[in-house]
């Protein structure tokens, strides 16, 4: 297992970057009040101190104490939005495959149609659409996720009917198992490792897709969703203004989050595909 | 290497393609060279469509992205002066006691960019124009109060009203801030059919000193007619200013300000619109040739005519119980916002209207002064206000807000991300810190659920009063009191209704602001705007201008008045503003 | 047939974009033209009259007042013309025209910045695997791949910040100085290219990582490949094996890639230029987007699509043409 560790450096570093990153915002959470990470908290526009750990921005919020609220918010969009990407991929996927014909055709067709639509432009449509007071962490997931359980579902898909035409899937026919059972036993451990790269694509894009949403102002504006935080930031000049600090955190937060992410995401694919399995 | 090649050669094709396309769509003017010390570079969001210059196209004509600078009023007022500054009219009479007629006389040498004398025909054109035609912007006006507009002679109108109007030559005939109406040529906009769809061009023979010479998507340029009347006429004199450039700085009005500023600070921006507080006091630290109206002292600007309030639904359940309302007013504390948002400077208010000359004046009166001691319209106070809500009927939930019939006070803030992100999030903390379940709403929709009534509260202007408090305090007539769910015409949002207060309207409106008469009432309509909290004032608006004196000097300040206008480039008056500089070179 | 079959499905990716960008604006009942005039009406430029009218006339000029269906039913048919209507924001300008006077800059930008990142991007990732180079090349070329965290949203707003305003080296917006009118000359042109340094670092490091990473997978897949076992016993040098069989193997499927990241990288394009006040597609995409100019917000979302279907079509038809493997196949 360590020996596993050591060879796939990216999974490794990247899990690391993840599990400081849990510790942090849970520690966080156990400890702040969370009424500091909103308005009219803490004396306004102080730099990072002992006292304020990262400052404090134009409206009084203590930025540590948003930076735990943020990334713990920006860990339930990507969770929530991933899950309901991935699920919906392995139950499209598997329909799509077991019954083939015209099921399979249907689905994979509108796969592929809803594919080259620009998913950004169209979460961007609907965000501005929706009435504002609408707007919270859960319809940020949903607005998220709509256009983006199509790459998993074409996934599970080709890898079901790859894994249909493998030896120990015809070696289980041959023993009496119904396709139920082939499904389940037979193939599912076996598609884990791509079912856990999907989902954790599917995370990343979400984080992403909610993070732009956000930094453009079109996300649930109370809240210190780090994309927000940045928002606010520009809209109060602070570059300019000197506090440099209001928004470097959040965006070192994110850069954080979505390198390991991506970190993740490549060492799954390397466990998933031994081919590129690092020689070393 | 075959790969990189391809790559390198298109790469090659790709940039030429682009540059060529570029060129070929912006290109193809050519316009002369003018010194950088010659021209004077404004920043603004320009959203009007290209080509409309028309004062009478419907779609998207605005005076404020320089087309000020081509149409001309009657006369303009200087608000710091607090006088009339004649313009295209020599003098601008009421000729009857009671307000019910109105004589112009026009300047002899007033005319056109293209040498047609400015008559009383283009006066008359212009006035019955608005007065029949529905999609023009002062139709109601005129369809209210003039009865006929009559020609006496190629340089003298009379106008004759319905019913006594006395405020009708400045509201609508003088051009101040952002009213008034400008006078239009009639030998071109008669042989147009339709003026509602006629766009005006770079071409249309104007009055104004500027010419549009390039309008794309990046900027509007204008250079100065030599030929102008004004100075002719010795209004003025020739200005300095020989070209304006107006860059669009894009986005919606006031987003993105710290790049804005930096080109500021950078002499890139001779002026721009105005800044947030903390910016402006940084663009002074880091540039000593940029100015503003109050020098480089807070708050950095003048006062706009446009004071917020936190506007509220008085039809919609909970607010229709002015309790409630008055609650909400006890949770606003003033002080705090001059200290968080302004730096201490006094923006908080308690008046539907700004302190300017004459309405200070009203405001410091023996009769208001005493109301405001007796109904503290400026109290913060939570303990009073959690008795209101009490006595309301409210009771307090676990989440420590208020709650009546298992419904919380739904109080959705809506306003406007470029103008209200600094001080609509300080609102709603205030309100949440007192049990009111408060939130921001900045979406596309926050106008209209304003218009519709369907939101409670609303983050807006009195766009207004000057002068006296009358049209301030007319916002709030029944008369405007549309039921939910209708538009609340012309930004009169509160929907509220008192037969009290109207017949102290209806009394007011024959009369002068300077009759005592009118003094008494406005004062006791200003009582009950307090005593029912009709709305809830929180600031007053400011114009946090900078202006760079790097290239050009003589920016109307306090220390240097002008002609009185406020230093707005955009407002009527900012025709007067790029005039009167004088280049620093 | 495979090309009628390839262009049926771009029409069907067309319709089924803008149905559903007809639909979802209307799931609000925002009135883009009251909005419009009470955008006016802020502003100051009506103090009075009566709105309402104003606005139930345009309404009706805007053909708003129409049943849904049939709104719908018209607007089909206009974009299956490219007729996509006009601004109501900018009436009487046509959302044609508005997307025509935008694409030059977005094009150019989005072009470049490509080009360029896909060749950096692949040419790392390569290096990256190929078990050859020496490894501080693979460390720090596997380093890039961190890049894929990092938004090209964010790295447009720090290099504002400290290149344009700390450093002040580089113009901080817009697509050239202001009061320079275009014109087809070497000083324009060098204007404009200084005007788009920033954003196309901005853009170019964004979309690295990705290319970064796909190459590098691909590149490991393809050393098993008996190919490239064969050119190593046939004696010839590493750096003829890099570029002529494992890079150029390595490379095909990165094209295909490139036509289904081109999505991906019209969105970070249009959020980059609306940071940097490029008057490109994104810009206009934006304003409109705030100013509810619906028919301005449609019509680039489709001719957005539009663009990526085709494109995405053009490449697998002219996959054949670079790999031989795959034409034979089809054959």
């Amino acid at each position: 297992m360590i020996n596993y560790f050591k060879r796939n450096i990216s999974l490794t570093i990247g899990l690391g970057l993840l599990i400081f990153l849990i510790l942090f915002t849970l520690h966080g959470l156990l400890t702040v009040e969370f009424k500091q990470a909103y308005p009219l908290a803490v004396r306004p526009k102080q730099p990072p101190s002992l006292k304020y750990l990262f400052g404090t921005d134009f409206f009084g919020r203590d930025l540590y104490t948003a930076m735990v609220v943020g990334v713990w918010q920006t860990a339930i969009i990507g969770l929530l939005a991933g899950a309901a990407g991935t699920i919906i991929g392995i139950v499209l996927g598997f329909i799509s495959a077991y019954f083939s014909g015209l099921v399979d055709v249907v689905i994979k067709f509108i796969c592929q149609i809803l594919t080259p639509i620009p998913a950004f432009l169209i979460q961007v449509v609907i965000a501005s659409s929706i009435d504002k007071r609408d707007v919270t962490i859960i319809t940020m997931a949903v607005v998220v996720f709509l256009l983006s359980w199509m790459a998993p579902t074409l996934v599970i898909r080709s890898q079901v009917l790859s894994m249909r035409e493998r030896q120990f899937v015809a070696v289980a026919k041959l023993s009496g198992m119904n396709s139920l059972e082939i499904i389940f036993k037979e193939i599912f451990p076996n598609l884990l490792p791509f079912i856990a790269a999907a989902f954790v694509a599917q995370v990343f894009q979400a984080v992403f897709a909610s993070f732009y949403l956000a930094v453009i102002g079109l996300g649930p504006l109370r809240e210190p969703l780090l994309g927000n935080t940045i928002w606010a930031a520009q809209s109060q000049s602070a570059f300019f203004n000197g506090w440099w600090w209001w928004p470097v955190g959040p965006s070192v937060a994110m850069i954080l989050i979505l390198g390991s992410l991506a970190l993740i995401n490549m060492g799954l694919d390397e466990m998933a595909n031994p081919r590129i399995r690092n020689k070393e | 290497m075959k790969i990189s090649k391809l790559s390198i050669a298109l790469l090659a094709i790709t940039t030429a393609f682009t540059m060529l396309t570029t060129s070929l769509f912006a290109g193809g003017h050519s316009l002369a060279k003018v010194p950088r010390e010659q021209t004077l570079v404004l920043g603004w969001s320009i959203t009007s469509p290209i080509g409309v210059t028309n004062p009478f196209a419907s779609t998207g004509y605005t005076h404020q992205e320089a087309n000020n600078l081509m149409w001309e009023g009657l006369s303009y007022f200087g608000i710091f002066n607090d006088e009339e500054i004649p313009w295209l009219a020599d003098s601008m009479e009421y000729t009857k006691s009671d307000y019910t007629q109105l004589t112009i006389k026009l300047n002899a040498m007033a005319q056109w960019s293209d040498g047609t004398p400015v008559t009383s025909k283009d006066v008359v054109f212009t006035f019955e124009s608005q007065k029949n035609n529905n999609k023009l912007p002062y139709h109601a006006n005129f369809k209210q109060f003039v009865d006929k507009v009559t020609a006496v002679d190629d340089k003298t109108v009379v106008v004759d009203f319905k019913m006594p109007a006395p405020r009708f030559k400045f509201q609508v005939l003088t051009l101040k801030f952002d009213t008034g109406i400008p006078i239009v040529p009639a030998h071109v906009l008669s042989k147009v059919d339709n003026v509602n769809e006629y766009e005006g061009g770079n071409d249309m023979p104007h009055s104004g000193p500027y010419n549009l010479v390039l309008w794309d998507a990046n900027q509007k340029i204008y250079d100065l007619n030599t030929d102008w009347w004004a100075v002719k006429a010795g209004r003025i004199s020739m200005p300095e200013v020989k070209r304006v450039v107006m860059f669009n700085i894009g986005g919606q009005v006031g987003q993105g300000m710290d790049v804005v500023a930096q080109r500021v600070v950078n002499n890139e921006f001779d002026a721009t619109l105005d800044m947030r507080s903390s910016v402006i006091g940084n663009i002074l630290r880091q540039n000593s040739k940029v100015t503003t109206h109050s020098a480089d002292k807070p708050p950095y600007g003048y006062l706009d005519w446009w004071p917020n309030s936190l506007w509220v639904n008085t039809q919609l359940e909970p607010y229709s119980d002015a309790r409630v309302r008055r609650a909400m007013s006890l949770l606003i504390n003033r002080e705090l916002i001059n200290e968080i948002i302004y730096e201490g400077a006094g923006i908080a208010t308690i008046y539907p209207f700004p302190l300017y000359p004459g309405l200070e004046k009203f405001a410091n009166s023996a009769a208001v002064k005493k109301l405001e001691a007796e109904l503290q319209p400026g109290l913060y106070d939570p303990d009073k206000s959690a008795e209101l809500m009490k006595a309301a009927g409210f009771t307090m939930n676990g989440d420590d807000l208020w709650e009546k019939d298992g419904k919380t006070v739904g109080a959705v803030i809506n306003g406007f991300e470029g103008i209200h992100s600094d001080i609509v999030p300080v609102l709603v903390e205030m309100l949440r810190n007192g049990g009111i379940d408060a939130d921001i709403n900045f979406g596309t929709d926050a106008y209209q659920n304003m218009a519709d009534g369907k939101a409670g509260l609303y983050m807006f202007g009195h766009g207004a009063s000057l002068k006296d408090p009358y049209t301030a305090l007319e916002l709030f007539h029944s008369r405007y009191s549309a039921a939910l769910g209708t538009t609340a015409g012309s930004n009169r949002f509160s929907r509220y209704s008192n037969p009290e207060y109207d017949k102290l309207l209806d009394e007011m409106a024959p009369l002068g602001g300077d009759d005592p008469r009118f003094q008494e009432l406005a004062a006791q309509a200003l009582g009950i705007y307090w005593r029912d909290q009709i709305d809830i004032p929180v600031i007053q608006w400011l114009h946090r201008i900078p202006y760079n004196q790097t290239y050009w000097t003589n920016w109307p300040t306090i220390a240097n008045p002008s002609l009185g206008m406020n230093g707005a480039f955009w407002a009527h008056t900012g025709m007067l503003v790029v005039s009167t500089l004088k280049s620093a070179k | 047939m495979f090309v009628i079959k390839r262009l049926l499905f771009v029409l069907l990716v067309v319709w089924s974009a803008s149905t559903i960008t007809f639909f979802i604006p209307r799931i609000s009942d925002i009135n883009p033209i009251r909005e419009r005039f009470a955008e006016l009406a802020r502003l100051g430029g009506f103090s009075a009259g009566e709105l309402e009218k104003i606005v139930e006339s345009y309404s009706k000029a805007f053909g708003l007042d129409k049943p849904l269906m049939q709104q719908y039913f018209d607007y089909i048919g206009g974009v299956m013309t490219l007729d996509f209507g006009v601004s109501l924001n900018k009436f009487p300008k046509t959302v044609l025209m508005l997307i025509a006077e935008s694409l030059p800059w977005t094009i150019g930008l989005i072009l470049v910045t490509t080009i360029l990142s896909f060749v950096i991007g692949n040419l790392v990732g390569a290096l990256a695997a190929w078990p050859l180079s020496p490894k501080w090349v693979r460390g720090v070329s596997t380093s890039f791949i961190l890049f894929q965290g990092v938004p090209p949203v964010l790295l447009a707003i720090l290099l504002i910040f400290f290149v344009a305003f700390k450093l002040n080296i580089l113009p901080i917006a817009g697509a050239y100085s202001i009061g320079t009118v275009p014109d087809f000359t070497f000083e324009f042109l060098l204007d404009v290219a200084r005007h788009q340094i920033l954003p196309g670092i901005a853009l170019i490091f964004g979309s690295l990582g990705t290319w970064v990473l796909s190459m590098r997978g691909m590149g490991i897949t393809i050393q098993g490949e008996d190919y490239v076992i064969f050119a190593e016993h046939k004696g010839l040098s590493s750096y003829t094996i890099f570029k002529d069989y494992y890079l150029r193997n390595a490379l095909l499927p990165q094209v295909t890639a490139l036509a289904l990241a081109l999505g991906n990288v019209i969105t970070s394009a249009i959020v980059v230029e609306t940071i940097f006040g490029l008057p490109g597609l994104g810009f206009v995409l934006i304003t409109a987007i705030r100013s509810n100019d619906f028919l301005v917000i449609y019509g680039i979302v489709l001719f957005i699509t539009i663009a990526v279907a085709v494109l995405m079509a053009l490449v697998e038809l002219l996959y054949p043409l670079l790999d031989p493997r795959v034409r034979q196949g089809q054959e």
